[in-house]
């Protein structure tokens, strides 16, 4: 089976592309649109997926992939295993920075901060950042929206300063939470 | 009747107003007799179950008992939709704990007795004793105690159920009942319960059980009041001991407790509290809000005391400070001043305990637990709220540690924009702590939202991380205890070295030296990024002259230099500014150090770096030798040659730098008004240059009128002071 590449096709000028991954496809398509409208200055293609591999038939036409962003759904235990098994999928040197977790429902009780904890730690073992999302609210969803683009922007070379994806991911990975003895 | 009002452009407009208000008063006047009538038919019915019910005797069938159904219905049905009054509530409880329907209906009964107003103090004390009889279910008495749990602040008055303390805590015993006898036993205790043999028997069971929290929160309590009979070590940071044991009944009581709350409230209304929003507001109760003050006695009470909401003017409370009682539910003093003045003259150990257990408890529940539902009503509830925990805190000056363990667990869900202001100013608040606990509980969470959030999140991070730093500076220069900085945290007492100290606020100046310098690549030197950078750093470079703390820290290279090649003239002014201060500070520091034997020495490199920037600075701005080799900020000579800038190295002296550029122009046309091209470096020549200096000086950039004046000699006095 073809592994998604990130290094496999020439970029487009002025382009960026983000590849939104998730099972439950509930805030896909919002955070794409809120994603497209935000950016003005350069072109960013968002693609959708609900999980990896991608269908082999439209690989040929398919632009690179700058991101890969994995959506779960923390109140659903589906969502974490797609999201695992789908990261089999990827090329190794996507994990120098072009990939990055999302989660949404953080905040609704003890089961999701369980999985939020596995969450981080499958992150922190592909040294990749995790962002909470706020997906019910307006604010929550371009805040998120804005939050990918800045990654994005970085890992798709579009930066103005010379910043690289993987320097950029050296501030950003998440880290496990050590255990504490009180909190 | 509304159609006479109508009656269009005929009577003059005052008339019509009389005419419009008489109607309106006759409309309501016969609404509320039909809502009469039809109540007085519910209550009649209600009425009448009630009397039913109160003569169902022992050993009645329930199975198949239509009467008894149907009756349990009527009663059902009022009590979830307007609550039940107090003789109602005492009935029932009595009928349901008696067991004389059977114990189905007991559990039945117990899951809808939602109280109207309030819960009369005798049923609860008739109930424990049922619970002594010890005929009921483990559920039953799991499911009583969790409803008297629920209820408890609708009780109403407490003394007589604290006079039966002793029969409580026999319960404790009872494994299935204990977390709940414990959270009850909590909220009743008072300094005489605490007795050596209960202590020895929760010591016994803790022994059993292991170190629940609901023990130690029990545990802590006794401590607060007796600290000599409870030896055991209390954590500082505890975790929310008692679950959330109310949701059964939560939604019930809270619907009807917003449809009543006009009549309840009209008799508990205070002057001293900041309700007022909550009676109007429409939608449903959220439980998120400051409780209005409520006593936990009965006016009927014997003992003497003085009940906080009584209380209107501070007069009152100087006359009174002896024997104040504090509220049933310590939140209320959140939305009182006087009683934050109560707390903060008292400082109560039991009376904070209790508050951060409510605080942590509400905080918990809403945040980190909350429901899915992001309605802007209820965000704007929450933000009040956050904002009401704030104004608190700043009046007490000091963090509860309950919003701080808060804050810690929702820095690691936060996205980063839900109520920003008020978690970023809360942020700000929180006490010392040491170096290793920081960097884990807030610089982790806080380095992942930075770097992937833009540029005014960025600003407003270190704008908080500003204000943090001064809170404990300010915290540091009014304890004068050098040597032990205690910091009495509300009831948790942290000691903290002065050395422990210097390495938290090296820490955190680090950390931010972090963020800006990364920050400022990514952004592209975002000026308002590269002034609230600057803004830390005014904070940073005068720790000792003005907060005594001897620790100086000098900007990392990729704010310094940054702020040195600036585009706007005020970033470099601040620089000036920022440079001159931490001379003064390094000046102080060395002739204290030969003064006397000090024991916190500033380290040797520091006074290389700050001379190193110094030397770039002066060299760069006055020199006119940047870039040159064998200074500080030297760059490859081939480089710059093909850059093909001439003279490059005095591209950044006064008159050249981007910044004074314009002044330059501008002094220049006003020294030779009749050259038609311009020559800078004309002004650098002779007296010229002292007039250019007055002239820059003049404009207002005082920071860089002292730097100069201190490290060349020169400079205006006339703006100096």
């Amino acid at each position: 089976m073809a592994l998604l590449a990130p290094y496999s096709k020439i970029p487009e000028l002025n382009t960026a592309t983000i590849l939104l991954v998730e099972n439950e496809e509930k805030v896909q398509s919002k955070l794409a649109d809120a994603i497209v409208q935000r950016e003005k200055d350069v072109n960013v293609n968002v693609r959708l997926a609900c999980k990896l591999p991608l269908p082999v038939e439209n690989s040929e036409t398919r632009p690179r992939v700058d991101l890969v962003v994995f959506i779960v759904n923390l109140l659903s235990e589906r969502s974490l295993q797609v999201v695992e098994n789908s990261l089999n999928h990827l090329r190794s040197d996507f994990f120098l920075g072009k990939v990055c977790f999302m989660v949404t429902d953080a905040r609704c009780g003890a089961l999701a901060q369980e999985r939020l904890l596995s969450v981080k730690k499958l992150a922190a073992s592909h040294r990749c950042p995790v962002i909470c999302a706020e997906h019910q609210t307006e604010d929550g969803i371009s805040m998120a929206a804005s939050r990918l683009l800045t990654v994005l922007k970085v890992s798709a070379g579009l930066s103005p300063v010379a910043t690289t994806a993987l320097y950029l991911s050296t501030l950003t990975r998440c880290t496990v939470p050590s255990e504490l003895d009180e909190d | 009747m509304a159609n006479v009002s109508n009656l269009p452009g005929l009577a003059s407009d005052a008339s019509r107003e009389l005419l419009e208000s008489s109607s309106s008063g006759l409309n309501s006047r016969s609404l509320r007799v039909a809502e009469n009538v039809r109540k007085k038919g519910e209550t009649n019915q209600f009425q009448l179950a009630l009397s039913y019910l109160s003569n169902v005797q022992e050993g009645t069938v329930v199975r198949g008992n239509d009467e008894l159904e149907r009756n349990l219905v009527v009663v059902e049905t009022v009590a979830l939709c307007h609550g039940l009054p107090p003789d109602a509530i005492s009935l029932l409880l009595d009928l349901a704990l008696s067991l004389r329907a059977g114990g189905v209906t007991c559990l039945r009964i117990l899951k809808f007795l939602i109280p109207a107003s309030v819960v009369p103090q005798e049923a609860i004390v008739r109930c424990v004793s049922w619970l002594c009889v010890g005929k009921m279910t483990i559920n039953a008495q799991v499911l009583f105690l969790r409803w008297v749990l629920t209820v408890f602040d609708l009780i109403d008055c407490k003394d007589q159920l604290r006079s039966i303390y002793g029969f409580i805590f026999s319960f404790v015993t009872e494994e299935n009942l204990c977390p709940f006898i414990c959270h009850l036993l909590y909220l009743l205790t008072m300094k005489e319960h605490v007795q050596p043999y209960r202590v020895r028997k929760l010591m016994d069971i803790q022994a059993k059980m292991g170190r629940q929290p609901f023990l130690m929160q029990l545990l802590a309590v006794y401590k607060v009041f007796r600290p000599e009979l409870v030896t055991l070590s209390v954590p500082s940071r505890m975790r929310t001991g008692f679950k959330n044991y109310n949701s059964t009944w939560k939604a019930a009581l809270s619907a009807v407790q917003k449809k009543n709350r006009p009549e309840v409230m009209a008799d508990l209304n205070l002057s001293v509290e900041l309700k007022g929003k909550s009676t109007s507001r429409k939608r449903k109760l959220h439980h998120l809000e400051v409780p209005g003050l409520n006593s936990a006695f009965g006016t009927n009470s014997e003992r003497k005391v003085f009940r906080l909401q009584e209380l209107r003017s501070f007069t009152q409370l100087l006359q009174n400070i002896h024997n104040i009682e504090l509220p049933a539910q310590m939140g209320s003093l959140l939305g009182s001043s006087l009683a934050l003045h109560y707390l903060d003259c008292v400082q109560d150990e039991s009376a904070f305990l209790r508050l951060n257990f409510w605080l942590g408890h509400s905080l918990q529940e809403e945040f980190l637990l909350c429901p899915e539902d992001g309605g802007s009503d209820s965000l704007s509830e929450a933000s009040a709220f956050l904002s009401t925990i704030l104004s608190s805190q700043q009046f007490l000056q000091e963090g509860f540690f309950s919003t701080e363990s808060f804050l810690y667990k929702f820095l690691s869900v936060w996205d980063g924009s839900l109520l920003r202001s008020q978690i970023l100013d809360l942020l700000s608040h929180i006490p010392l702590m040491s170096s290793h606990y920081i960097r884990m509980l807030v610089f982790e969470p806080l380095i992942q939202l930075y770097f992937t959030s833009n540029v005014f999140f960025k600003c407003s991070v270190i704008e908080c991380l500003n204000s943090m730093l001064l809170k404990w500076l300010t915290w540091h220069s009014v304890n004068p205890l050098m040597e032990c900085l205690d910091l009495s945290v509300n009831s948790s007492t942290v000691t903290m070295t002065l050395s422990g100290f210097i390495d938290t606020v090296t820490e955190l100046v680090s950390f931010v030296g972090r963020l800006a310098t990364e920050g400022l690549r990514l952004e592209n030197c975002h000026i308002l990024l590269l002034n609230h950078t600057l803004n830390f750093y005014e904070t940073v470079c005068d720790m000792l002259v003005k907060y005594g703390l001897p620790l100086v820290v000098m900007p990392p290279a990729g704010v310094f230099y940054p702020a040195l090649l600036a585009t706007d003239s005020l970033t470099v002014d601040r620089l000036g500014y920022i440079m001159y201060r931490y001379r003064k500070n390094l000046t102080l520091a060395k002739k204290q150090e030969q003064q006397n034997e000090q024991a916190f020495h500033i380290s040797r490199t520091t006074y290389q770096d700050f001379n190193k920037q110094l030397v770039a600075m002066v060299s760069c701005l006055w020199n006119s030798k940047s870039f040159l080799p064998g200074t500080n900020n030297e760059i490859d000579e081939h480089l710059l040659i093909q850059s093909k800038v001439p003279k490059y190295w005095s591209r950044f002296d006064l008159v050249h730098h981007p910044a004074f550029f314009k002044y330059a122009i501008e002094f220049h046309q006003k020294c030779w008004p009749e050259r038609t091209c311009v020559d800078l470096a004309s002004i650098k020549v002779g007296r010229y240059w002292s007039w250019y200096m007055e002239f820059l000086f003049c404009q207002g950039f005082d920071g860089l009128n002292d730097f100069i004046q201190v490290n060349t000699g020169q400079g205006s006095s006339s703006s100096s002071s």
